[in-house]
């Protein structure tokens, strides 16, 4: 492309974007316009404030940092936002909430810990606090949230309990698709395709074919149920685990073998973050994961391969395709004293204009507000590579609310099933057992678990 | 009077609360199961049918002896080495103390590093003499070897200190006698020296078996039980139980077993050695 298209491109890209932000924060403009006085007359309302939060490590907060000084300069307060590592920050705040205790005020309602910390009344209802006009103004518009990412985020009476930041949708990107190029393969489409291009591609420039992180309960189920099997029976009716099937065993062993014979080394100990080094490094291939960890590679100015990673629909089984969607959001401790901070800042942050800002600034993808999906802004930053990523997140999205499959992830018992898959798996990569005995020992183990907590289990 | 109190307070209290938890299924997420007694032998009767417990046992009992009887060798042998008047050897003392007195989670992240195939030199090094070395942490085969090398690592220089302060108080009588017996050196070190070091080495053992029993944070960094559970030593298991799943009953009910079995293995190997029964 010569300099003169690209700098044409440009220009109309940059006005196209100025306009499209322009119409989306004018309204809130306006409305902060109208409220001026008031706003002015509460500057520096929270000062002396600080706020405490916590999240599992995720590229959103990489990006939202850099936002949080003019936050601070704007309300007056400190923010003090952790993040740790996924089953890290899960076990220190399901801790924190279980005690009521009032050290954290914002955190990530995690997406298989919802159903937990709502049930158990852990986490604040936020109806009050958006229904106040004094505290949030009507252009804020709660409803702007895709209805499927605020769904595990509702209590039974539909009231929210957390705002969605991150909408995790799956999908499947190569990094080294030039090496398919070679091959002459395409990307592909159904698991056993994927086993092939696998094969085929192994050894090829030192390039692992698969990668994953070590979240098996999560990476492994759109396997599982590809292959016709089920978390459970009937979610969240019936959580009789569904284990001991030819299904699950067999997507055990598929599951086991791309990670044993295809992933590179070490990657059964791998984060999520490692993962997508692997991948942004050119070490590693195909990946199949949340959307917010594949656009990096094409978007970060560090990715080794930002010109030849290509995405698609994460593969179908013979049962069909079933890619993992979730959705983490922002709530409050009950246990929490800067309660009206708490939610200063979750309006902030999942606000239409940062939302924007980190689409337009970093390309972040996991967008939860419909405003902002449907601009034309959202579709043309997620053109990766000349490809329409926008339309694959929001047919994944739409897949997962659709049928309801998502379910399983919910129940409040989930944490202590999920570890029973996480640990089955990793005995079936590691040749410690195969699909069949380590997922019926799973099963077992499981419906222990299950029953200590009160479930009933059929048979 | 007050001293009793004092350790009533610090030590038994939390004890006999963590005895009185274990008598309950007591679950954070299910309020109904706090101080419930209804059946107090539950979480116990659990405990005799958890496989993955009973593993985790096994699991801990090859731990403990590999990395309490290498740390008690290397330790010995590292202090006979060491028992030397020289400048150059006073230097090293100190530079073999140091991954005693790294913070344990430190450790765990240099070997975090080293056992990782992209950023470790171990690897590279191998590799670069023609050897691919798997990933040891997450290699059923070598998962729990490459524990107990990080665990000795870290604390055979406890049992090189304790051995190396009893030895600069042996009575050099007893090696010259020996000597004027025309002893050679094996024969100083099995008949006087290992006699001598006898208590020592089992107070510094029982400390290091006490203590592995408690190895945590190796675990966590670098394995996290895993692959499957083939790290998973009880106190670990005991952990997720309670701060994974908020089964804080049955985690109880582990650790007062945990507790009885530390005490009695402890109470049988004294009686076993013979404690600190010096052989003049």
């Amino acid at each position: 492309m010569s300099t003169a298209i690209s700098g044409t491109l440009t220009a109309a890209r940059l006005h196209r974007r100025t306009l499209l932000r322009s119409a989306l924060v004018g309204s809130a403009a306006a409305a902060v316009g109208l409220r001026a006085p008031a706003v002015l007359g509460q500057a520096k309302k929270f000062a002396g404030v600080t706020l405490q939060g916590a999240s599992f490590a995720s590229t959103f907060f990489g990006y939202l940092q850099n936002y949080i000084p003019e936050f601070e300069e704007e309300t007056g307060m400190k923010v003090n936002f952790v993040t740790n590592a996924f089953p890290v920050f899960n076990q220190r705040t399901d801790l924190e909430l279980s005690t009521q205790g009032s050290a954290l005020d914002v955190i990530n309602v995690t997406f298989i810990y919802s159903g937990r910390w709502i049930g158990a009344g852990w986490v604040e209802n936020l109806k009050p606090f958006v229904e106040d006009p004094n505290l949030t103004p009507d252009d804020w518009d709660a409803s702007d949230f895709v209805g499927g990412t605020m769904a595990s985020l509702q209590d039974a009476n539909g009231d929210a309990h957390g705002f969605p930041w991150e909408a995790g949708a799956m999908i499947m990107a190569a990094a080294r698709a030039d090496l398919l190029d070679q091959k002459g393969l395409a990307l592909p489409t159904t698991f056993d395709e994927l086993m092939n291009v696998c094969e085929m591609t192994k050894g090829m420039e030192r390039v692992a074919p698969f990668t994953a992180d070590k979240l098996h309960h999560w990476n492994w189920i759109p396997y599982l149920m590809g292959m016709g099997g089920t978390v459970f029976k009937d979610p969240p009716a019936n959580l009789t685990p569904t284990w001991d099937t030819p299904e699950a065993a067999k997507a055990a062993d598929f599951y086991g073998k791309l990670l044993s014979e295809y992933g590179p080394p070490g990657v059964l100990s791998f984060t999520d973050d490692q993962s997508m080094q692997s991948q942004k490094t050119g070490r590693a291939n195909i990946r199949t994961q949340a959307i917010t960890w594949m656009v990096p590679l094409s978007k970060d100015p560090d990715s080794r391969v930002a010109d030849k990673v290509r995405y698609g629909p994460v593969p179908a089984g013979p049962a069909g395709s079933f890619p993992g969607s979730n959705s983490h959001g922002f709530g409050i401790p009950v246990g929490s004293k800067n309660k009206e901070a708490a939610w200063e800042f979750i309006k902030w942050a999942v606000g239409k204009d940062i939302t924007l800002r980190m689409l337009e600034e970093h390309g972040y993808p996991s967008v939860c507000r419909r405003s902002i999906i449907d601009s034309e802004l959202f579709k043309e930053t997620l053109t990766l590579n000349g490809q329409d990523v926008a339309s694959l997140y929001l047919e994944t999205l739409e897949l997962g609310g659709k049928s309801g499959y998502m379910k399983y992830r919910t129940v409040p018992q989930f944490p202590q099933v999920g570890d029973k898959i996480n640990k089955a798996i990793e005995k079936v990569a590691t040749g410690q057992a195969d699909g069949a005995t380590a997922m019926a020992q799973a099963q077992e183990e499981a419906v222990a678990d299950l029953k200590k907590s009160g479930v009933q289990i059929d048979g | 009077m007050p001293a009793l109190v004092a350790l009533m307070v610090v030590t038994l209290l939390p004890t006999i609360y963590l005895v009185i938890v274990s008598l309950t299924p007591l679950d954070l997420a299910r309020p109904e199961t706090h101080w419930d007694f209804s059946d107090p032998l539950g979480q116990y009767r659990t405990v005799l049918n958890d496989e993955r417990l009973h593993n985790s046992f096994w699991v801990q009992a090859k731990l403990s002896f590999w990395s309490v009887a290498l740390q008690v060798l290397l330790g010995f042998l590292f202090a006979l080495l060491l028992n030397v008047n020289s400048r150059v050897l006073l230097a090293l003392r100190t530079v073999f103390l140091i991954p005693m007195v790294l913070p344990p989670i430190v450790v765990a992240i240099i070997w975090k590093v080293l056992y990782t195939p992209d950023i470790s030199p171990l690897h590279w090094a191998t590799e670069a003499m023609g050897f691919v070395v798997p990933s040891l942490i997450t290699d059923p085969d070598w998962a729990l070897t490459a524990i107990i090398v990080a665990d000795v690592w870290e604390w055979f220089p406890f049992v090189m200190l304790m051995v190396l302060a009893s030895l600069q108080m042996m009575p050099s009588e007893y090696v010259e006698a020996a000597k004027v017996d025309g002893a050679s050196v094996l024969q100083l070190t099995f008949y006087v020296t290992l006699p001598y070091l006898k208590g020592v080495l089992l107070v510094a053992a029982l400390f290091r078996l006490v203590d592995s029993i408690k190895a945590f944070p190796l675990i966590y960094i670098l394995t996290d039980g895993g692959p499957g559970t083939v790290t998973e030593v009880t106190n670990f298991y005991s952990f997720i139980q309670a701060f994974n799943f908020s089964y804080l009953g049955y985690s109880s009910a582990i650790t007062v077993v945990l507790v009885i079995v530390t005490i009695l293995l402890s109470w049988a190997i004294i009686r076993l050695v013979g404690w600190g029964q010096r052989v003049d």
